[in-house]
């Protein structure tokens, strides 16, 4: 058995066995990095795919049935209705509607310059609509696509700014904000000012922020640019963490592959009858 | 293994297998049951030093002597550790080089280790004096 077929019927077995999509990836990710550097065949540092799957199975625990230790949906945290806006004569959005409740995660997506960014704007309060209403259960994080950090502050630093808008003592606020940084694999105790971090590196600050004081709604807008296939996949993880802690969140995305696993998605992109 | 010897002389890992070797076959079933029960606790010492990937970690634990970790055995166990919470994982990379999960200790596996540790000595101690005991006769 060659080393994709030996792959191809271990996510299959996976997936017949009821693991969720979240765990399998993973798992088939990491044996097919270990085949490629090992240079092993397949069936010789796995064995075979069926029992490999049962040992999965076994290691996952019950975590790995997602769908039955997912708590269900709370009440609704977020509730954008007939949302308009226009700039100029430009009409950019139109009678959009988008309700999150808690312990859901929702897509944005949609054609560049579609208003995806100015419809999270609006949510956030950022933005005024000229149209519609948002209403809000609970506290609001937003991570923004671009700026949103300090020039001259360190990453603590902002931790303790954020924190104590969020009602949050310094010591606190700055171990919760390195704990978050942590789980994107990144060291928040770093010396470096802002302005000298990476873009991938500042998105994570963003991110960090976003999180802090645990907010009821999160609002995410392209969140993970600069980050490297790693932070990427760190980042859906704190996505579904998020989620299961009951947080309702609304994420802005362009890239499509993990639309399968959230719970709505809107798409902007302009029917042909409307000019965007 | 006469041309792997030859030349240069062996290297370190090569000269331990050299000596793993002396005690096959007829000690590997029994060094395989044995390692069934602190294969976990090596995995974690070998975290506690420094955070590693799948791979890699079956490396080290075959060069320190345990003889060849096959994925089978150690992924599931990996995630079980981690479902535990003995240890926390990160995929790092991608760009260049494979996407890898990186595992490293946490707090609470660091404990366990060293409450394991302590266990086993005294295990070993317990089992060596039987023997000790035994051959003595």
């Amino acid at each position: 058995m060659n080393q994709d077929r030996w792959l191809a019927v271990l996510a299959g077995e996976l997936d017949r066995r009821g693991i969720a999509a979240e765990h399998a990836a993973p798992v088939v990710a990491e044996a097919a990095t270990h085949l490629r550097e090992s240079g092993e065949a397949p069936l010789r540092a796995f064995g075979p795919p069926e029992e490999y799957a049962a040992a999965v199975a076994e290691g996952l625990g019950p975590a790995r049935w997602a769908e039955e230790t997912r708590a269900p949906a709370g009440g609704i945290r977020l509730d954008a209705r007939g949302i308009g806006k226009g700039y100029g004569r430009r009409r950019v959005l139109h009678n959009v509607d988008l309700t999150v409740r808690a312990g859901q995660v929702a897509a944005v997506v949609g054609a560049n310059g579609c208003g995806k960014s100015t419809f999270l704007g609006i949510c956030a309060g950022l933005v005024g609509a000229d149209h519609g209403r948002v209403r809000v259960r609970g506290t609001i994080g937003y991570c923004p696509q671009y700026h949103g950090t300090v020039d001259f502050l360190r990453p603590d630093e902002h931790f303790v700014l954020v924190g104590a808008g969020r009602g949050l003592p310094r010591d606190r606020a700055r171990a919760a904000g390195l704990a978050a940084a942590a789980e994107l694999d990144w060291d928040g105790a770093t010396r470096t000012q802002a302005r000298h971090l990476s873009g991938g590196t500042r998105q994570k600050l963003n991110l960090v922020m976003a999180g802090l004081g645990e907010p009821d709604v999160l609002l995410l807008d392209e969140p993970y640019q600069g980050f490297d296939r790693g932070s990427y996949l760190d980042f859906w993880q704190q996505v579904w963490r998020w989620r299961d802690a009951g947080r309702a969140i609304v994420i802005v995305t362009h890239l499509l592959n993990q639309l399968d696993r959230v719970d709505t998605v809107l798409d902007l992109t302009p029917k042909e009858a409307v000019p965007c | 293994m006469e041309g792997r010897l030859g030349g240069r002389g062996p290297t370190r890992s090569q000269r331990k297998l050299a000596c793993c070797a002396t005690f096959l076959p007829v000690h590997q079933e029994r060094r395989t049951q044995w390692l069934k029960g602190v294969l976990d606790l090596c995995v974690l010492a070998t975290l506690a030093r420094r955070e590693s990937y799948g791979y890699e970690l079956a490396q080290s634990l075959g060069a320190a002597g345990l003889g060849p970790v096959q994925g089978g055995t150690l992924y599931p166990m990996l995630l079980r550790l981690q479902r535990t919470g003995l240890i926390a994982a990160h995929w790092r990379g991608g760009d260049a080089g494979p996407a890898r999960k990186y595992y490293r200790l946490t707090e609470e596996g660091e404990r366990v280790l060293r409450e394991s540790a302590a266990g086993w000595a005294s295990f070993v101690a317990d089992v060596e004096a039987i023997m000790r005991e035994g051959l003595a006769e």
